[in-house]
């Protein structure tokens, strides 16, 4: 005891991880719906995935402007007059308005049957939706003070991140089909493996940092997001799901279904506790 | 200091410019919290934040023990990170003296700024405040800019009772901030940070101004006070 100092707050509260995870899902649906014009497999998802990747766009918008302390204001992201380009916001929000503005032509020229022009606004809105989850990592990765979110592997995380929650999302959508479901397995089981890999090596890099690094690593790994971190991030949200998909009984409809709900409860869990995480120890300082 | 790398909005060495800075001499300093207030009259700053704020922690074993004083505020950095992380411009360098200042129209309270400030100087102003229409965002210590604009020295400077906190013009070799500078060793907070701050510590222990390890094991009462205040200051 016998130490004094005052309370600081978390920058950024627990939204902005519903706002990560409903935004990674839309990206990676909107990507689906565009491979359909490309590979036939996923053509039963061409409609029902933009439909609910726009849904989700538009549940983003209002969570994003809803947690800004003067939400009128959402308007100053697009004044020409005060964009500043140093900041990954900045390119965010424009990535989200393009975003959007090509979601809505492509969901025009889908109802008008038009497949050249559907064509070429699904590769560029899959583009704009492969921005969507690299910029919610740049958002992080530029804080070079906090501990877990300052390394390069963020963006590349909350793409892989991104495709896990997605394809979760789209066995929903698209059962029935053997195909598709062989597919979006794969989706599910190749992306989960790159996150679990990515948090091995974040957690590495984590415990040997400086001394706000190691503690950081000891609140995610022991403290108090220990549970939601290890327990439901990592062990049931990510490598229990592997496992199953990679056992017999994850090839069946029923256990792609429990093993994608895993990774969507898994999916929210990780996005928390690496924002949480990396501001935790910063409030003491 | 030549030795370090400059970036392009640095105004450090730049003729004609100038370039304030503050030392504070902890060997001087004893814990009046006389800065505090005058801070929070000079600028009405709200219950539960502070511009500038005094922590300290006891060193020694006893019967040998003192208090150990760092005050803090913003450090207007020669390469702020809080500019470049605001994606509307509301918070800027201003050329002329290095003072890190806010636009308060035009800050939207996306609260990147204080996500990115090292020194966890910058705060969020309540919804309503009874003498102030600034409300509901992103605050900071501005080196008393409207003062020190007008010759006069920043509020906290102008109080301390120990000359604890000076402050001048880091260009002009001939300033009380320069000769000590120049001549007694000073430290700045988190230097790995490449933030090149504007505040300068004589007679720092960086022992005390890291992250110490009671903070993953805090008490259960400052626990408590912390959700408290959690509860009660939603940013």
């Amino acid at each position: 005891m016998g130490d004094f100092n005052i309370f600081h707050h978390m920058p950024w509260s627990s939204t902005y991880s519903i706002y990560f995870f409903t935004i990674g899902i839309s990206a990676a649906l909107f990507f689906f719906s565009a491979l359909s014009w490309f590979r036939e497999e996923f053509r039963s998802l061409r409609n029902s995935a933009f439909y609910l990747s726009f849904v989700l766009l538009a549940v983003s918008g209002v969570l994003l402007i809803g947690d800004l302390s003067k939400p009128a204001r959402f308007l100053n992201i697009m004044n020409p007059a005060y964009l500043n380009f140093t900041s990954p916001l900045t390119w965010g929000g424009l990535n989200l308005i393009s975003f959007g503005l090509v979601s809505l032509a492509y969901f025009f020229m889908m109802r008008k049957n038009d497949e050249v022009m559907s064509r070429k606004l699904a590769v560029v809105g899959s583009l704009l939706a492969l921005g969507l989850p690299v910029y919610t990592g740049f958002d992080l990765t530029v804080h070079q003070n906090r501990p877990v979110w300052n390394t390069p592997l963020m963006p590349i995380l909350f793409v892989a991140m991104s495709l896990v929650s997605g394809a979760a999302v789209a066995s929903f959508l698209g059962k029935g089909t053997e195909k598709l479901q062989a597919m979006l397995r794969g989706f599910m089981l190749w992306s989960a493996a790159a996150v679990g890999i990515m948090l091995i090596s974040l957690l590495g890099t984590t415990a040997y940092g400086g001394t706000g690094q190691e503690l950081t690593f000891m609140f995610m790994t022991s403290g108090t997001l220990g549970g939601i971190f290890i327990g439901v991030g990592i062990l049931l949200g990510t490598a229990a799901p592997i496992l199953l998909l990679l056992a017999p009984f994850g090839r069946q409809q029923s256990g792609m279904m429990l093993s994608a709900l895993l990774l969507l409860i898994g999916g929210m869990a990780l996005r928390y506790s690496i924002l949480v995480g990396g501001q935790i120890v910063q409030t003491y300082f | 200091m030549s030795e370090l790398r400059t970036s392009s909005i640095e105004t450090r060495g730049k003729p004609g410019l100038k370039r304030y800075a503050m030392v504070i001499d902890l060997r001087r300093c004893i814990g009046c919290d006389a800065c505090m207030t005058a801070c929070k009259a000079e600028f009405d700053v709200p219950l539960g934040v502070f511009r500038t704020w005094v922590p300290y922690k006891v060193v020694g074993t006893y019967p040998n023990v003192r208090k150990h004083f760092m005050p803090r505020l913003c450090n207007h950095c020669d390469d702020p990170p809080c500019v470049r992380s605001c994606p509307v411009g509301a918070t800027y360098k201003v050329e002329d003296g290095g003072f890190v200042l806010q636009h308060y129209d035009r800050c939207i309270g996306c609260k990147a700024c204080m996500a990115s400030c090292p020194y966890n100087a910058r705060f969020m102003l309540p919804k309503s405040r009874t003498y102030t229409d600034i409300t509901s965002v992103v605050d900071k210590c501005t080196f008393c800019h409207h003062r020190v604009t007008q010759g006069l020295a920043p509020a906290c400077v102008q109080t301390c009772i120990g000359r604890a906190r000076i402050f001048g013009d880091l260009n002009d070799p001939g300033s009380e901030v320069s000769r000590l500078v120049a001549t007694l060793p000073t430290q700045v907070l988190r230097p790995e940070e490449g933030t090149k701050p504007h505040v300068f510590y004589i007679g720092l222990d960086r022992n005390n101004s890291e992250h110490g390890r009671a903070v993953y094991n805090p008490l259960d009462v400052q626990a408590e006070d912390r959700q408290a205040f959690n509860n009660n200051h939603q940013g």
